[in-house]
């Protein structure tokens, strides 16, 4: 195509005046760069490859835990305050604008752009559920403790104004806060697994007495790492979402 | 790569890894060994509920001719759980009528009677009569050939009469 094929979109051909706008050919279609597509591919590829591995690992592991007698896994299924909590965290994403719905659905979208912006957004509610269900201590007071202080944070933040960076960072502190709670003091309140009561009684009665007391299931140490890097990669996750899936769109 | 190629990509992904976390939670393996052998058996529950579903179920012979020999042998441990591979969805009356009989031989005493054994024998009785409410036994080495027969024996088996103190029944023999 020969430069005299083209002309600007914006017509602008002053001297000093750098030429903005988008090049179009004569026939009025746009003229899109290798650069300018090779960087699209990677934007989709990152939306609706990456993202959707990362939501979904996240699933996976949320309720994963490694028994603390022999390590075998043990698959713990959402309960349904996990389910609500996330269906609050989604609404708050829509408020922040982390996610803005005229920007994953349209009618000017086709249908397969429709579903697949739809499955990515599945698998994050998936991924925010089974993280609640990772950072929830299973059951006793605990449960009741911090379940209440996420529900309680939650329900706040829907009636705050949040823009996205704020959100982020109060998620990171959030998740943060209850992962030490669960995984650090609650865990070393808990007695080892697969000992007898009378020797543990006799060599840890503290933490005997609270793992009774509380109700504290016994996993391994490894369930620690495990969540850690399931909450590493959900605020990942959320750190690569784009707010709005359409290529021009000015906010993105 | 066309965009709606990668979207696609995407939704298959997704789909197939969604389905195998869910695969995970609903089988609970207990190591990453375990989750083959629980790929199997679901996938093998999958098969049998489709072969339900499309009118093509059938008992696997090989395994109800192994559970008859061993049912034959007196061996009703071995031939009642050949006969549940064979039949894993409980759909033949025939195989459901062996089972509550194996209940029946293994639970018969001289003396007295396994009630437990008897209860899950009526159980079973029970699964013959909704498949098959006619059903009748065309094996010769059965005395009783209908569930109403062998429903009457279990009946009998779990009573308390003043007939159970009866010395003549140390000669009965057992059906």
């Amino acid at each position: 195509m020969t430069s005299t094929e083209l002309s600007s979109k914006n017509d602008v051909m002053l001297d000093e005046t750098p030429i903005t706008g988008e090049l179009v050919a004569v026939d009025g279609r746009p003229i899109v760069s290798t650069d300018a597509r090779a960087a699209s591919r990677q934007k989709s590829c990152l939306l609706y490859l990456v993202l959707p591995l990362i939501f979904l690992t996240v699933t996976l592991l949320g309720g994963l835990r490694l028994n603390g007698v022999d390590s075998s896994l043990i698959f713990l299924p959402p309960s349904l305050f996990c389910l609500i909590a996330a269906t609050v965290l989604m609404i708050l994403f829509f408020r922040a604008g982390l996610i803005r719905l005229d920007g994953w659905f349209s009618e000017s979208f086709d249908l397969v752009k429709n579903a697949a912006n739809a499955s990515v957004l599945v698998t994050m509610f998936a991924a925010s559920t089974q993280l609640f269900n990772s950072l929830l201590p299973e059951r006793g007071l605990p449960l009741w403790v911090i379940g209440f202080c996420f529900f309680w944070t939650l329900w706040n933040n829907l009636f705050s104004n949040f823009d996205t960076k704020r959100l982020l960072k109060s998620l990171g502190a959030l998740f943060g806060l209850a992962f030490v709670v669960k995984y650090i003091v609650l865990a070393n309140l808990t007695a080892p697994a697969g000992e007898s009561w009378l020797r543990s009684i006799l060599e840890n009665p503290v933490r005997e007495t609270a793992t009774y007391v509380l109700d504290l299931p016994r996993f391994s140490a490894g369930t620690g790492y495990l969540q850690f890097f399931a909450v590493t990669l959900f605020l990942l996750g959320l750190f690569l979402l784009p707010p709005s899936t359409r290529i021009s769109d000015p906010n993105e | 790569m066309k965009e709606k190629y990668i979207q696609i990509i995407g939704i298959s992904v997704a789909v197939v890894y969604g389905v195998f976390i869910v695969f995970l939670y609903a089988a609970e393996p207990r190591s990453i060994g375990d989750i083959s052998t629980k790929a199997r058996s679901t996938i093998e529950t999958a098969a049998t509920k489709g072969q339900v579903i499309a009118g093509t179920y059938e008992v696997d012979p090989v395994k109800f001719a192994d559970g008859l020999k061993a049912f034959n042998v007196d061996n009703f441990i071995a031939a009642r759980d050949l006969f549940e591979r064979a039949d894993p969805e409980k759909r033949d009356a025939k195989t459901q009528f062996y089972i509550a009989y194996s209940y029946y031989r293994q639970g018969w005493g001289r003396v007295s009677n396994d009630d437990a054994l008897f209860k899950l024998g009526l159980e079973t009785l029970d699964r013959v009569i909704a498949i098959d409410r006619d059903f009748r036994s065309d094996d010769a080495g059965l005395t009783l050939r209908t569930p109403a027969e062998l429903r009457h024996e279990f009946e009998e088996g779990l009573k308390v009469t003043a007939d159970d103190f009866n010395p003549l029944r140390l000669v009965r023999e057992r059906k």
